[in-house]
């Protein structure tokens, strides 16, 4: 009893669902912030993505005519739902509470945000969303590729680490820092970027473009369901450096001076990825396939093979 | 359902909290119904990081559905007045219009011209004679004149209840405001 | 240029045109009657090969008049063609799309609020006025008032 207690109060406030959100609305409004600085004016101030979601659960809900109800209505809440499973899983993973087979759990979940993002906009029953679908589309074909590349890369690299008898799960691959090495910097340099598009930040945010298709995926959307598209965008904030956190860097450490250090990583991601957003402009999606299929995936063999000789050889550099 | 003051004044937590967010982040939808630009201009320049709007929660969507405001510029053209009713019906409510420019506010030089359908407010009062309606005028008007505007209706849109010049059992002055 | 400079080389369709105004330097007027436009502009344009402007209509008081300007980059002078059409009731002139596909939107645009018919012309549609205006009121004649 106490356990399922304790259990419910894991998942749902700390550091489940709420934590999570709290944390993905501070980090959301930390990107707002960081990039009001590097263009050289001030922000908004830190409450401001809490008023965003909370005027957007006040205003009504407008379904078109000609949308599919159901799946229009169930898109958010599904993506909104599979962050959260994401987001769990990898605090599970930092909780050192692992199970086999975990990394492949959360590489699928992490498809599922973008899932629901096609769903709904296909569901909206408009030729704009129909594009920005098509879009999406394209680009979660192209990075996905890389990213699990990256992600065989810090396996092939853990294998050869951990002890005979250790399952490799999330929390394994933690305890090492792949990035100190050459196969893994390319890594964590491709996975950095495929998890740019991921989070839909400039250069890769093609699917919602708002100059040029009128805010494309989520066109249709207002009210409460955009609301739940914004609210899931913030959790993804968290959850998608969560993860190259834990497979890169070393994982958020459980106790004392090592969360504190778990804590920079964790920002330090946060700051690469407001970086990019802020020097770049955005790419065609056809220039993002090229990028991503042919540039980043030559590299990841590149690096996958460098892998398996270091760890044929045991050089542990390579 | 087409209500512009579906804004609820009467007081209660929810509601309030769904002033305070309203005014703390109101999103921008930038419609031109046949202006001569200078107002898409110069609402243009107000969105660029000199008078950083951002810092208002003002923001600029894409999308009508998500807008909380409508920045209306040129007056009603015939040919733009039926677009710009199913633009204002596609905007979730509650949502404020305003009329940015002399062209918008009464169709400025363009009185007598034959392609007018009238200025911007009869046209959004056809489809919603409750709507929120700010006037911005200038031709072009400065970004602090929308500025301005803005301010003024975040104002107006608290409840009746501040303005209250008496409650049982008490006589209380009229607040500014 | 002078005005026989211009003389010498309008020559071809000289009994064409009423004669040759220069207002101004670098400024000229040819005024034609309507049934000559289309072979005065086939010279000015493939002849001589200057550039086409764009087009006026005029609805002075007792005919139509079209204008078509031209230029000429090589002298900076700005060549009018200036075509009468008599019959005010029923306006008809023989389009220069087929010449100049540049003129397509021009001529529809004058037809839309002036009335005037332009024979071979593709497409003349509806260009600039709304959807819902009413056919056969042509907002730029002197007798419609607003």
């Amino acid at each position: 009893m106490i356990d399922a207690m304790q259990n419910v109060f894991w998942i749902l406030i700390f550091p489940g669902f709420v934590f999570t959100l709290a944390v993905g609305l501070l980090a959301s409004w930390l990107v707002r912030k960081v990039s009001a600085l590097v263009q050289y004016r001030v922000g908004p101030p830190v409450y401001q993505p809490v008023a965003d979601v909370m005027k957007l659960m006040g205003k009504e809900i407008l379904i078109p005519q000609e949308a599919h109800r159901s799946i229009f209505v169930m898109a958010p809440l599904a993506g909104l739902s599979g962050v959260l499973l994401l987001s769990a899983v990898l605090w599970l993973a930092t909780a050192r509470i692992d199970y086999v087979g975990d990394i492949i759990v959360a590489a699928y979940l992490m498809i599922f945000p973008s899932l629901a993002l096609i769903l709904g906009s296909s569901a909206s029953g408009s030729p704009h969303a129909a594009v920005g679908a098509g879009r999406e589309m394209k680009l979660v074909l192209s990075y996905e590729l890389p990213l699990v590349l990256a992600i065989l890369v810090v396996i092939i690299k853990t294998a050869g680490l951990t002890e005979p008898g250790e399952q490799l799960s999330l929390a394994a691959i933690s305890q090492h820092t792949p990035v100190l090495s050459v196969s893994g910097a390319l890594a964590f340099l491709v996975a950095l970027l495929c998890v740019q598009a991921k989070l839909g930040f400039v250069p890769f945010d093609i699917a919602e473009s708002e100059t040029e298709l009128a805010s494309g995926v989520l066109i249709e959307y207002s009210g409460a369901l955009l609301g739940v598209w914004k609210l899931m965008q913030a959790m993804m904030l968290v959850a998608l450096p969560l993860f190259l956190v834990i497979v890169f860097l070393g994982g958020i450490g459980l106790s004392g001076l090592s969360i504190l250090w778990g804590i920079g990583k964790f920002v330090l991601i946060l700051v690469l990825v407001i970086l990019i957003k802020n020097t770049n402009p955005r790419v065609r999606i056809d220039q993002a396939m090229r990028f991503f299929w042919v540039y980043c995936g030559t590299v990841m063999v590149v690096a996958v093979v460098l892998a398996s000789l270091g760890n044929v050889y045991n050089i542990s550099w390579l | 359902m087409n209500n512009g003051s579906t804004i609820n004044h009467q007081s209660s937590i929810v509601n309030r909290l769904r002033l305070w967010s309203l005014k703390k982040s109101i999103w921008v939808f930038h419609v031109n119904t046949g202006a001569c630009n200078n107002c898409d201009i110069e609402i243009v320049n107000l969105l660029t990081p000199k008078f950083d709007v951002e810092r208002f929660g003002i923001k600029l969507v894409g999308s009508p559905r998500h807008a909380d405001a409508l920045l209306v510029t040129g007056g009603g053209t015939r040919q733009a007045a039926i677009r710009l009713r199913e633009v204002y019906r596609q905007t979730a409510k509650p949502c404020v219009v305003f009329c940015m420019g002399a062209c918008a506010c009464g169709m400025g030089i363009f009185e007598k011209g034959y392609h007018m359908a009238g200025p911007i407010d009869s046209i959004i009062r056809e489809v919603d004679p409750h709507a929120i309606i700010a006037y911005v005028p200038g031709c072009p008007p400065k970004p602090q004149a929308m500025i301005m505007g803005v301010v003024k209706v975040l104002a107006a849109l608290e409840p009746k209840e501040s303005y209250a010049t008496e409650r049982v059992g008490q006589a209380v002055v009229a607040g500014a405001g | 240029m002078q005005p026989s400079e211009w003389d010498k080389q309008l020559s071809p369709v000289r009994d064409r045109l009423a004669g040759i105004e220069c207002t101004r330097e670098n400024r000229v007027f040819l005024p034609c009657e309507a049934e000559h436009v289309c072979e005065i502009c086939r010279f000015l344009f493939e002849e001589l090969r200057w550039r086409f402007v764009i087009s006026t209509g005029i609805d002075a008081e007792d005919c139509f008049e079209v204008l078509h300007h031209f230029a000429d980059d090589a002298s900076g002078a700005i060549i009018t063609v200036k075509a009468f059409i008599r019959d005010r009731q029923a306006p008809q002139i023989d389009s220069i799309t087929p010449l100049i596909p540049a003129a397509e939107w021009i001529e529809r645009e004058m037809h839309d609020l002036l009335g005037i018919r332009f024979r071979n012309h593709p497409n003349l549609q509806r260009l600039i006025l709304a959807d819902d205006w009413p056919e056969g009121v042509y907002p730029l004649r002197k007798e419609v008032q607003t």
